[in-house]
């Protein structure tokens, strides 16, 4: 379905979230660590102080600097545009998941560009390591999506949901859960969680996406940190729609919106308490260990791929 | 005893080095050598290397206004005996320059380095003699410990370029992290030179926290000496304040209360306890395991608490006082201490059975910076760091004080030397720590807690050996009138950092921050 309102809506629906999710994964790991931790409201307040204070930017940097933080924030609200979330319809003419994965690299691209542009040690640091984890990650995650629609007969996100949707479980394969097996773990190596990344250190020296951001003040840091939040949430809709859409509204009346809303939350909640779990349970990984975790969802990913052939 | 000694370690020693000792006396277990300028390198490296004996320390005296000229010590530590020699030499007060022991005894480098900053003495023939502790931009020809030097004088600051060791190579980048860090820790400046992530040299740039504190002693009467020993590293407070007390009861020769010798150690122990807990939690925290970090922070925050309980001071300041302890451990304090003590040491088993469990955590401690145990022997590291490269040393063991020669207890020695050997060291040595308050509780005597103490006659020399959680910590004092002629004080940290330095080569640089956590230096402690 091609709707641009509903795809307005649900783009709405997921940057008004994205705080909030961040704030939940982090409270949930506040009480597992018997810490009170801060309100789950937190990353909006935080975001609100941001939006009202000047940026400073190096004065050995370049246009490259300030751009980053728009382009980063509008690849992200395109990509929520093409991604459907509580209905099977999204922006479709304007692009399919192959536009949607891009959208991302091309947000990385700049922003690793950035960490490099001002000249400052950590920033370089994170750039090298941003890429080395996201040359191994890309295409496992294209494989992941690739695997939903090969099943489904199309690459339109909204497509591949609505076809999952109407042809209920009689399409539900192994392919799937290997498929988003894969995608789980892509999603913890793109949004810097652990094992992969430490969100909540301050010691640069360990940093991968966080050192990026360091010369980052003000309105540009809000806009950034919005654009990792809003990519996180982004993963999750996207894992959710493309291999496990159930609950999604396919016509627009208020009792399928309604459930297809609530599976949404429901869906968004459990990844969230996921997340916060894994990151509670483990430590981060030694950096020349992580090849082998994002070998490995390729190799989940291959094999979605490959039974979806034999099977 | 000590002369049999003392004529033992002369005869062993070549008739050119044997000549140019002047003068030797004994002083309980101190074995005192003057001896020529000439040959002070070569005897000290004589006891050092074919006595197997540590370098405790090395220092200089400005005696300019009493002998003319500067004195210079070294202590060494024989080794599995309790028993001490010291090297005194004399350095021309116009001359100012004396042979370097640095060929000698590799570890005498940064003390001689340091000497050159306060004092103004030149070692000739180290190989890199640059400032260490003093600023860049403090003026050159000004000496702070010199006694011609006033301690509220201000300098003209002048910038000059410190020389850092230069790496090159394809693909190699300088890496130059601080002084100022990201979170409330002190500061430091390290400079690491990389090929893609492994570090392939690391230099250390301390003194940032330079405070002077050995100047400043030299104008405190000593019973306010011992508020500032608490304070010349927070976390090491107790251990400092011991070391001086019992420095300056040493000048006087007082014999302590036996009750406050036990109370002395029990307050010891928890010291060591809660500093071990926060570097086990700090070395789980810094491998994203947040979980078990703040399970050990819970533990460090109960230990603390009862610290205030007991002292009312949560780090155990304001109870060493010259002569004992202010007050010893009544009946409530002591039923609370036990209780709390039983309940740390089951959660403690448990964060310690959770770390172990954890493959994750595992992965990343064993074999991550590593220290060898030649490495660590050259270097001289003292403390937990040094048990986990396999240095059998221990002042509690080795040269007891307080009452810890009626105690009975375990020193744990691995040989590893990673962050994981570093971590078991200390997991143990807690559960050490627990048992060694308990034997004191219960064999502690009745009586008073303290007892006054005369002034210290002026010119007399005494020092004390601590076992901080650190490691060895020194407090030497030549006594002046009412207050200290000379204090030297020499944090563990001092000989540990360099540590680091070799520890973290061949590691990568996400992996620094856990080796340095685990070796859990003292900025202030070494910059004093």
């Amino acid at each position: 379905m091609n709707d641009p309102l509903l795809a307005i809506i649900q783009a709405a629906l997921i940057l008004g979230l994205a705080p909030l999710v961040t704030g939940i994964i982090r409270k949930v790991k506040a009480v597992l660590q018997s810490r009170q931790g801060p309100p789950i409201l937190q990353p909006y307040y935080d975001l609100q102080k941001l939006f009202r204070k000047s940026s400073v930017v190096s004065s050995d940097a370049s246009w490259v600097s300030i751009i980053t933080p728009y382009v980063c924030m509008a690849a992200m609200v395109v990509a929520a545009l093409l991604v459907p979330v509580f209905v099977t319809a999204s922006f479709g003419s304007l692009g399919d998941l192959i536009v949607v994965v891009y959208l991302f690299a091309t947000a990385r691209f700049f922003m690793a560009l950035a960490a490099l542009d001002a000249g400052s040690t950590f920033g370089g640091m994170g750039s090298s390591r941003e890429m080395m984890i996201s040359s191994i990650i890309e295409p496992a995650i294209l494989l992941a999506i690739f695997s939903a629609a090969l099943i489904t007969g199309t690459t339109d996100l909204a497509g591949i949901s609505q076809v999952l949707v109407v042809g209920g479980y009689d399409l539900v394969r192994p392919t799937l859960f290997l498929a988003f097996a894969a995608f789980f773990i892509a999603t913890l190596a793109e949004n810097a969680r652990i094992p992969f990344d430490n969100p909540a250190t301050h010691l640069e020296l360990t940093m991968i996406h966080e050192a990026m951001l360091l010369e980052y003040s003000g309105k540009k840091l809000a806009l950034m940190e919005m654009a990792s939040m809003t990519k996180l949430v982004l993963f999750i809709a996207i894992a959710w729609s493309a291999f496990f859409p159930f609950g999604m509204a396919t016509e627009v009346a208020i009792l399928p919106v309604a459930i297809g809303l609530i599976a949404f939350l429901v869906k968004l909640l459990l990844f969230a308490l996921a997340i916060a779990l894994i990151e509670s349970s483990m430590s981060k990984m030694r950096l020349f260990r992580l090849p082998n975790l994002l070998t490995g969802s390729f190799i989940l990913a291959f094999l979605a791929v490959m039974s979806f052939y034999i099977l | 005893m000590n002369e049999r000694l003392m004529g033992e370690i002369i005869a062993s020693m070549e008739e050119e080095l044997a000549n140019g000792i002047k003068k030797t006396g004994i002083k309980g277990n101190h074995v005192w050598m003057t001896v020529e300028q000439s040959v002070f390198p070569k005897i000290a490296g004589h006891i050092h290397n074919s006595w197997g004996a540590t370098l405790v320390s090395m220092h200089a005296v400005d005696n300019r206004f009493i002998s003319s000229d500067y004195k210079l010590c070294i202590i060494l530590a024989l080794k599995g005996e309790d028993d001490f020699v010291t090297l005194v030499t004399s350095v021309d007060s116009k001359d100012t320059v004396f042979p370097s022991v640095t060929p000698e005894i590799f570890s005498a480098d940064w003390y001689e380095r340091e000497i050159n900053d306060m004092f103004g003495l030149q070692a000739k023939g180290h190989p890199d003699l640059k400032p260490l502790v003093l600023y860049d931009d403090w003026p050159e020809g000004t000496y702070p410990l010199r006694k011609d030097f006033a301690a509220d004088s201000r300098v003209l600051r002048i910038p000059r370029p410190y020389n850092y060791r230069n790496v090159e190579g394809e693909g190699v980048f300088v890496i130059p992290v601080g002084p100022v860090h990201a979170g409330v820790i002190e500061p430091g400046h390290f400079r690491f030179s990389v090929a893609g992530e492994p570090i392939i040299d690391l230099e250390l740039r301390l003194g940032y926290v330079h405070k002077g504190i050995e100047k400043i002693s030299e104008r405190m009467p000593y019973s306010k000496g011992v508020l500032l020993a608490e304070r010349i590293s927070g976390d090491n407070s107790f251990a400092h304040s011991l070391a001086y007390c019992q420095a300056v009861e040493a000048l006087c020769n007082a014999k302590v209360p036996e009750r406050s010798r036990f109370v002395r150690c029990i307050f010891s122990e928890l010291e060591r306890i809660y500093n071990h807990l926060g570097d086990v939690g700090g070395i789980a925290l810094d491998t994203a395991f947040s979980i078990g970090a703040q399970h050990a922070y819970i533990l460090r925050e109960r230990v603390m608490d009862i610290n205030d309980l007991l002292t009312g001071s949560r780090f155990l300041r304001g109870v060493n006082c010259l002569g004992g302890v202010w007050k010893g451990i009544d009946e409530r304090g002591r039923s609370k201490l036990i209780e709390r003590l039983v309940m740390v040491k089951l959660d403690f088993q448990e964060f310690y059975d959770e770390v172990i469990g954890t493959p994750s955590v595992m992965d990343r401690l064993e074999t991550t910076g590593v220290l060898s145990y030649e490495a660590a022997k050259d270097l001289n590291i003292v403390g937990p760091g040094a048990r986990a490269s396999g240095i059998d040393r221990d002042v509690r063991r080795d040269h007891p004080y307080a009452a810890y020669r009626d105690l009975s207890f375990k020193v744990p020695i691995l040989t590893q030397g990673d962050v994981n050997a570093r971590f078991q060291v200390k997991s143990e040595e807690i559960f050490e720590s627990i048992s060694i308050i308990e034997q004191a509780l219960s064999n502690m005597p009745e009586g008073e807690p303290r007892i006054d103490i005369p002034t210290p006659e002026p010119g007399r020399t005494a020092m004390s050996l601590v076992e901080s959680p650190r490691g060895e910590l020194l407090h030497w004092i030549v006594s002046g009138e009412g207050k200290p002629f000379r204090h030297k004080i020499r944090d563990a940290s001092f000989h540990n950092w360099r540590a680091m330095e070799v520890a973290v080569l061949g590691n990568i640089v996400p992996d620094f921050p856990l080796v340095n956590k685990s070796f859990s230096l003292s900025y202030s402690g070494n910059d004093l």
